[in-house]
């Protein structure tokens, strides 16, 4: 499988202070990684890392053969990869439509393409393309926060808690989001909040705490260890 | 009094007023919508927008109608001239130091004028003007059509709001500028994209005021309060609420004669912006709160 995205011993932080000591990640092609790990571990952190958002101090970040370390946001996102971020992720006062259409703002030509798929991933939407985004319910949030992200075609989702403040029911629609994202060819990396449930989804899962590298492996694997559960999934 | 009274005598040179106002409010929501903070010297620049169109009236011979195009790009220029020599840098600031950086720029901009034009009343046509009789309705041309530009201005700029893609960029920035910024869309050429409608619009202001009144250096600064009054009345960032809150502002200003003497006209706006303030800081139409 090839490697899409690498972080190779990330050094970084917002200010002078270094939130994230070492951090190494790496996401395959059409492969969901899950960020797991204990609040203040870094997980946000590491992600908007690989965005550009952050003032990196040490190593480097590849994606998809290109060395992207301290690109700006702009031009990560024409590269391909797009950034769902946790809270205000949609444009409130727009319609759903037009949320797409913002998405696809650095696409030129016809959009029609782009719709259908966004479309056709969230029937939901289609049906209520009109409707303001600020009027919709958490997960239908959630989901033209993720619509706007696919339209630019990426080839890495990132997604910050995604099914932060949702009922479980729409938790399990999120996660069947993502592997029909994945199943169109788009890798996901996404930080997740409910730990169990995210690895027993994902292909694979990192644990971070105090900002380091602590475990990885497949979610099974990090399910069954002892050391994972006892410290972040609550035994 | 006759209900004509009332319309000729208060009502109708409130909606002219008002619209006046208008035109200078729907600049300053835009510019808050966008740039979050409140910008002073947009009187002034309604000043200026009057006389560079009282140049090319005396200079070419041409009507102020058609001068008034001219005005608006001019303007425009200048708006976008002093936002990337002034504002630009303060950018990272707190948004009072730009507040404050507006009111010198205030200053500036009244000086030029002062200087260029001089500080005595002039007008863009001599003569009186005398209305024409509409079924007892006494409205002048310039009446109608200040009204009539205004509308027309506030429309097409709506249109473009809700239609092309630009105009939806900057509904974009204002509702989420970070993720504005995510979605790719230049954030700078938004910034240039307000001030060249917000130049234009104040433009129009100026020239519709010197055209139904007289050109004065003070002019602009005197519409300051109201056109603030007007933004804040329908609800910051909401252009249709600009132009309500403007007409409102206008009208109320012309009906205060009834019951106040006429030097307190200019309080109007001031009690109208205070109460508003302390009763429903969104506006009527609930825009962003202050």
């Amino acid at each position: 499988m090839k490697i899409l995205l690498s972080m190779n011993g990330v050094t970084g932080g917002y200010g002078d202070a270094d939130i994230l000591q070492d951090v190494s990640i790496q996401v395959d092609d059409k492969e969901i990684v899950v960020i797991v790990g204990p609040n203040g571990a870094g997980k946000s952190t590491a992600m908007k890392a690989v965005f550009g958002l952050l003032k990196i101090r040490g190593g480097s970040i590849i994606f998809d053969d290109d060395r992207i370390t301290g690109w700006a946001p702009n031009r990560i996102v024409q590269r391909g990869i797009c950034y769902v971020p946790q809270v205000d992720n949609i444009f409130r006062e727009m319609s759903i439509h037009e949320n797409l259409e913002m998405g696809a703002f650095l696409k030129k030509g016809d959009l029609s393409a782009a719709y259908d798929r966004v479309y056709e991933l969230f029937p939901d939407l289609k049906e209520r393309r009109k409707t303001l985004a600020g009027a919709l319910s958490g997960g239908q949030r959630q989901m033209v926060a993720m619509g706007r992200a696919l339209m630019l075609d990426p080839k890495l989702l990132l997604l910050d808690e995604p099914t932060a403040g949702l009922s479980p029911r729409y938790m399990e629609q999120i996660f069947q989001i993502c592997r029909d994202v994945r199943d169109t060819g788009v890798a996901i990396l996404l930080v997740e909040q409910h730990a169990k449930q995210a690895l027993a989804f994902a292909d694979r899962g990192y644990v971070l705490a105090a900002g380091q590298n602590r475990h990885e492996g497949t979610g099974a694997h990090l399910l069954a260890d002892r050391e994972v559960a006892e410290m972040f999934l609550g035994g | 009094m006759s209900i004509l009274d009332f319309l000729n005598f208060y009502l109708i040179p409130g909606v002219v007023l008002g619209s006046i106002y208008a035109l200078g409010a729907v600049g300053i929501t835009l510019i808050f919508a966008i740039l979050r903070y409140a910008h002073l010297a947009h009187g002034d620049l309604a000043t200026l927008g009057a006389f560079l169109a009282f140049a090319v009236v005396t200079g070419f011979g041409l009507s102020p109608l058609a001068a008034l195009p001219i005005a608006m790009i001019l303007t425009a220029g200048v708006a976008v001239g002093i936002d990337k020599v002034f504002y630009e840098h303060l950018r990272e600031r707190p948004k009072i130091v730009t507040v404050m950086a507006s009111l010198g720029i205030a200053l500036m901009v009244r000086s030029v004028v002062q200087v260029v034009w001089g500080v005595d009343a002039e007008s863009y046509v001599r003569g009186i003007v005398r209305p024409e009789n509409y079924f007892g309705l006494r409205i002048k041309d310039r009446e109608i059509y200040t009204v009539v530009f205004m509308l027309a201005l506030v429309g097409g700029l709506q249109l473009f709001l809700a239609r092309s893609k630009w105009g939806k960029a900057m509904r974009a920035m204002s509702d989420n500028p970070n993720l504005a910024l995510l979605s790719g869309i230049d954030n700078k050429k938004v910034v240039i994209l307000t001030w060249v409608i917000a130049g234009g619009l104040c433009a129009a202001s100026g020239v519709f005021l010197g055209i139904n009144t007289e050109l004065k250096s003070m002019m602009g600064w005197h519409m300051l309060l109201p056109m603030f009054a007007g933004a804040i009345l329908g609800g910051v960032g909401r252009v249709e609420g600009a132009v309500l809150g403007g007409l409102i502002v206008g009208i109320a200003e012309e009906l205060s004669v009834l019951v106040l003497p006429s030097e307190y006209k200019a309080a109007m706006a001031f009690a109208i912006l205070l109460f508003m303030l302390l009763v429903r800081p969104t506006g009527l139409l609930r825009g962003k709160v202050l």
